[in-house]
């Protein structure tokens, strides 16, 4: 907690042990030591808070908040009432209670400085730019510094930045913030970098860029000098606004020829150079050619340009830059791309990029360097080729596979085999020619581990590439002939790389990837939690551990990996409103939308929807027995099913989908489209899921408080019937659910190592989908029954019981889908049948909302069967329910279908049990493998059979 | 921190775009900060850097777009004591971008950065079991200024690790006195 003051005050000294057991985590201590306290000094308000503070933290909201107020109430003018008040604010998420808070402390000490910033500081949080506008100028004018007064302009830029109305930030919050700008330069008032960064920002907003550039070229402009290059890149930047070609042009020559590696200014130099070709640039017969000197406007003096640079490169005697050598492939590129000939000049691509991997082919970023251009070769081969000829090779080996002798050798020949996959060469090689090929990766791989005996745990092997690259081919091969040993075979190899390699991240996210594809979801909790993957990490890749986690049925883990991504999301807002305050007081001002727009993409990110709709749907699904009612449920987790709070149309996609390394060719790596198919199936599953969720929510809303029994007593009463909710929910599920069949029929195919298929494909084929539309539909009508009167029933009544048995036969329909063997061994060959798991957990999710609207039901018919009895008694003209004959036979029907699904678990239970007892008569294999596994440090043995848990089905809790 | 960089006269190959770090390369930082010894901090963490020493913080970003690496620093202490310095926090470059001089050109700017806010000195800790990075900063001209016992706290039951404070002086010490080695280590709550 802050700091106290040096002047001991004696309320200091009293309330110090407090502070200390709040400190320490020791509420309860600092209640009653409140108390105590509070017994002796009735107004040591700070006493109260602080109790407060210590309910908070014990789960006491209410009372928490009751003590607090009483003391707000009061407005309290002391330090430590309002720090402790201000810190139980924040934690309890209401910052904007500290607005009123200090309002009230100024308005009873006007003159206080500190009070004011508090106060500004308040506004911030809340985002209260108008406020934060008047109370920098409140604070200038009581203590003349010009942070206070740049304080108040900043919050003009950002009611500007945030007014929807964009005309009213350009005609009214940006001129003015100018003016308030402009005065203080008038009056030589201007001191800081923070200050002079603030107007141009304020001018570039307002499209003033000429006057930007005045400013960063003029004198105020040599205040710009934290950031390295400040003022060329702001100026870089704003001739290109202006498109001022000649200045952008003389600017990034100069800059490359102080640095000629800065990879921007050639692409700025480039672009200037086309344009001012394409406008007919000339220059000026006499004087300079522009504010920033000499231009290079003619494809000849690019050219020129260029190979000085690389001249200059080649006379070095240490190793060259790279820039220089790449900047050539980038204008031939762009030369061709303009149908100019002189692109010849520079040379023959295949030939350039041949000397450039003499010259660097023994960097890893080889590959990544030179696959930007390959689009530039025309014979494929031959470049191959002409590289590996260069490579320093043994004899061939036994096997026939020539090996490199050191590290440099190794490096270039893997960056050949690199090169030869993003030339799509591996893909065109038939099954034969891909085994050869594995084998040679793999021959490579293990040969070149003897470099790197000496590598510490944390480093990565030199060879682990080929590793990569041979489990590519593996996919490949399994994706090509549908042959699945060669996924097992994929496993075995990571499983091996990540034994000499083990901080490999690559080959644990290939390993998970594999593992869930094949339906085994258990080793990737581990292969996940080792990649130590942490707060925004969960945005980027948590979908890994997100997409399968329940679809195999681990509802446990897949209920904690939503709620880890959770914490973070929720911590965010929190989080990111304190440094918006940091910037204001560091003056970094350009950080403040930048915070502010950060927040927001977390706060709309797919992931933070998908996985709060997840975890509350995996709450009611595991909360699905008898003894918890649904309201309880549905309350507890705060869910509104009349709200749709989702931002669908202003989602933002944080997923990571390249975090797998690839070096496929360009035209099988993951294209814009597929990213923004991706996006659309993922929209499209989360409305389904979400819409699900809230149907379920609204049968809660519907059961409590208790609707009118019927229509004649909602006359009597003159209650009126809730609005009905169901029915619109469940037109929107039928629409999503046709959008999404629709969806489908594009038959849109992603990448194997960019983002998986979402849910949605199997989720209709099971069935399930439309079982779960059946269940509330049956809900809609046992609603109708409800509200209408009993004499007019015998329609909808059918209909009811018509639902009754279709919900039973979709089940069974659902559940003959789970039926086979999840993994077949047949002659030593393993199958995978992933899809029969997922059928099961679908149709346990379908078994669970199935619950939750017979319980609804249930809560319905039961009141209803007891006014009839009622009526019987009264002798009334007797009106026939087949509603109740129909529910009865419908649970029985449950029952027995529930019955026989356990059956089906246990059979599959035996079948493996029976499977993993067969593997151990395995034994020679299986104990020589376990011993050289423990050599090298415990790990599990390497085959796939004996991942422990790699069949694993539902947990036997989530069935029961 | 590790950047594998053995030699360093050939190491100048870096043809990089150098830029502020922002917020949105939290989001394309996964293939730099999925290395064991690269830590992923918390949001508060990176917002407070990039709040209060935006301009320590680089970002190197490779034709083909990928991040390739990253400094985060900031300066600190007291100009009246002479101990004002700029400190690396963290430094880390993706492996696929490793052997490139990269480290040595985001430490140069940082020391750029430091030299013009007059610093004495620049310092960074790293772990003694760290060799290629401890050789690699004595490349750059830094030395053991001081040991700091158990300054890394282990997880996993391992136990913690010493840190080296390493140094460099800059033109401002002109006597280079911030950089006189102690002769016995430091406990964590004794450094500053």
């Amino acid at each position: 907690m802050a700091a106290r003051g040096h002047v001991q005050d004696p309320n200091d000294r009293r309330l110090r042990p407090i502070y200390d057991y709040l400190d320490n985590g020791n509420n309860k201590m600092a209640i009653q030591q409140a108390d105590k306290l509070l017994k002796k000094h009735k107004d040591l308000h700070c006493a109260k808070v602080l109790k407060a503070i210590g309910l908070q933290r014990t789960g006491k909201q209410d009372e928490a908040f009751a003590l607090a107020q009483e003391v707000a109430t009061l407005e309290p003018t002391d330090d430590n009432s309002l720090q402790a008040l201000t810190i139980l604010y924040r934690e309890m998420h209401r910052p904007e209670l500290v607005t009123k808070l200090y309002e009230a402390a100024v308005r009873k000490v006007p003159s206080s400085e500190e009070y004011h910033s508090h106060l500004f500081m308040a506004y911030a949080r809340v985002g209260e730019y108008k406020k934060m506008q008047q109370a920098g100028m409140t604070l200038y004018k009581i203590v003349p510094k010009n942070p206070y007064y740049f304080w108040s302009v900043m919050s003009l830029v950002m009611q500007a930045i945030s007014a929807q109305d964009k005309k009213l930030s350009q005609t009214m919050f940006l001129p003015l913030a100018e003016r308030m700008v402009e005065k203080m330069v008038k009056e030589e008032k201007i001191e800081a970098e923070a200050e002079v960064q603030l107007y141009y920002m304020i001018l570039e907003r307002l499209g003033k860029y000429v006057e930007a550039l005045e400013v960063v070229r003029g004198q105020l402009g040599e205040k710009l000098t934290s950031e390295l290059q400040s003022r060329e890149n702001k100026c870089m930047s704003l001739y290109k606004q202006l498109e001022r070609w000649p200045e952008c042009n003389a600017l990034s020559c100069k800059l490359l020829l102080k640095n000629p590696d800065d990879w921007q200014f050639y692409m700025s130099y480039f672009d200037s150079l086309f344009h001012l070709i394409d406008q007919g640039w000339e220059p000026p017969s006499e004087g300079e050619h522009c504010s920033e000197g000499e231009v290079r406007s003619s494809v000849a003096q690019a050219i020129a340009f260029v190979e000085e640079r690389l001249a200059v490169e080649e006379a070095k005697e240490t190793r060259p830059l790279r820039g220089p050598f790449l900047a050539r492939l980038e204008l031939i590129r762009r030369l061709r791309a303009r149908g100019c000939p002189e692109e010849q000049e520079l040379g023959e691509p295949l030939e350039l990029m041949f000397q450039y991997f003499i010259k660097f082919g023994d960097k890893p970023c080889c590959i990544s360097d030179l696959k930007i251009y390959l689009d530039l070769l025309t014979t494929d081969h031959h470049f191959i080729n002409r590289l590996m000829e260069t490579v320093p090779l043994s004899e061939p080996q036994d096997d026939g596979v020539a090996l490199p002798g050191d590290t440099r050798a190794l490096q270039r020949h893997l960056c050949v085999a690199q090169l030869s996959r993003a030339l799509g060469l591996h893909h065109a090689l038939d099954t034969t020619g891909k085994l050869d090929l594995i084998r040679q990766l793999k021959s490579h791989y293990r040969h070149g581990l003897q470099f790197g005996k000496s590598c510490l745990k944390t480093e990565l092997q030199f060879s682990d590439m080929y590793c990569l690259l041979a489990s590519h081919v593996y996919i490949d091969l399994w994706a090509e002939t549908g042959d699945e040993t060669m996924l097992w075979q994929c496993l075995g190899l990571l499983e091996e790389g990540l034994s000499h390699s083990s901080s490999n991240a690559q080959f644990k996210l290939l390993l998970i990837l594999l593992f869930c594809r094949m339906g085994a979801f258990e080793p990737v909790v581990d292969l996940y939690s080792s990649l130590d993957a942490k707060h925004v990490q969960h945005d980027t890749i948590g979908f890994l551990l997100t997409r399968y986690a329940e679809s195999l049925g681990q509802f446990a883990a897949a209920s904690q990996s939503c709620n880890f991504s959770l914490r973070f999301f929720h911590s965010n807002q929190k989080d990111t409103s304190e440094y918006i305050i940091q910037a204001y007081k560091y003056g970094a001002f350009e950080k403040i939308p930048e915070f502010i727009a950060f927040r927001s993409r977390l706060n709309r990110s797919l992931h933070f929807a998908q996985v709060r709709t997840e975890r509350m749907l995996l709450d009611l699904f595991l909360e699905a027995d008898l003894s918890s009612s649904l309201e309880d449920n549905v309350k507890s987790m705060g869910l509104c099913p009349e709200e749709d709070d989702i931002p669908w149309t202003d989602m933002r996609d944080n997923r990571d989908l390249t975090v797998l390394t690839s070096w496929d060719p360009a035209d099988r790596q993951l294209s814009e489209e597929q990213r923004s198919f991706s996006l659309q199936e993922e929209l499209l599953w989360l409305k389904v899921r979400f819409l699900t969720l809230r149907l379920v929510g609204t049968l809660a809303v519907l059961s409590h408080p208790p609707t009118p029994r019927n229509a004649e007593k909602a006359a009597e009463n003159g209650v009126v019937a809730k609005p009905d909710i169901l029915r619109p929910l469940l037109d929107q599920l039928n629409t999503t659910l046709q959008n999404g069949a629709q969806f489908l029929e594009r038959g849109v195919q992603y990448p194997f190592l960019g983002p998986s298929p979402t849910r949605l494909a199997h989720a209709l084929a099971s069935g399930s989908c439309h079982c779960q539309v059946l269940a509330f539909q049956l809900a809609a009508y046992v609603q109708e029954l409800d509200a209408a009167a009993l004499e007019e029933t015998t329609e909808v009544q059918t209909q009811i019981s018509n639902s009754f048995k279709s919900l039973l036969i979709q089940l069974k329909e659902i559940l003959n889908k789970c039926k086979g063997d999840l993994l077949e061994v047949k002659e030593g060959q393993c199958k995978t049948q992933p899809t029969l798991l997922e059928n099961l957990v679908f149709f346990v999710e379908t078994v669970c909302v199935v619950h939750w609207v017979s319980c609804f039901c249930a809560g319905v018919l039961r009141p209803l069967k007891a006014s009839l009895q009622k009526r019987k008694k009264k002798k009334k003209e007797p009106i026939s329910m087949v509603v109740f004959s129909g529910f009865q036979e419908f649970t029985a029907g449950l029952q027995s279908l529930f019955s026989e699904v356990l059956d089906h678990i246990k059979g599959q239970e035996t079948s493996l049990t029976a499977l993993k007892l067969g593997e151990l008569t395995l034994e020679e294999w299986t104990v020589s493998h376990l011993a050289a596994y423990k050599q090298r440090g415990g790990r599990e043995p390497l085959s796939p059979m004996s991942r422990d848990g790699l069949f694993m089905c539902l947990d036997q809790q989530d069935w029961e | 921190m590790r950047v594998p960089l053995p030699f360093l006269h050939e190491c100048t190959v870096k043809m990089t775009t150098l830029r502020a770090f922002t917020c949105d390369d939290l989001f394309k930082f996964n293939n730099i900060n999925l290395d064991p010894l690269t830590e992923t901090y918390g949001i508060p963490f990176y917002l407070q850097y990039l709040a209060h020493w935006p301009e320590y913080f680089i970002v190197a970003e490779a034709p083909g777009g990928e991040l390739m690496g990253y400094i985060m620093g900031k300066a600190e202490g007291s100009v009246a004591r002479e101990e004002w310095h700029g400190h690396v926090t963290a430094l880390s470059v993706a492996p696929e971008f490793r052997r490139l001089g990269l480290a040595a050109k985001l430490m140069e700017l940082l020391e750029e950065i430091s030299e013009r806010k007059g610093g004495f000195f620049v310092d960074l800790f790293v772990r003694v079991s760290n060799q290629v990075a401890v050789n690699m900063y004595k490349q750059l001209g830094y030395s053991v200024y001081r040991t700091v016992i158990e300054y890394y706290s282990a997880s996993n039951g391992e136990p913690d690790e010493d840190a080296y404070d390493m140094r460099k002086a800059l033109s401002r010490d002109t006597e280079k006195k911030s950089i006189i080695p102690l002769p016995h280590p430091v406990r964590p709550e004794d450094i500053e």
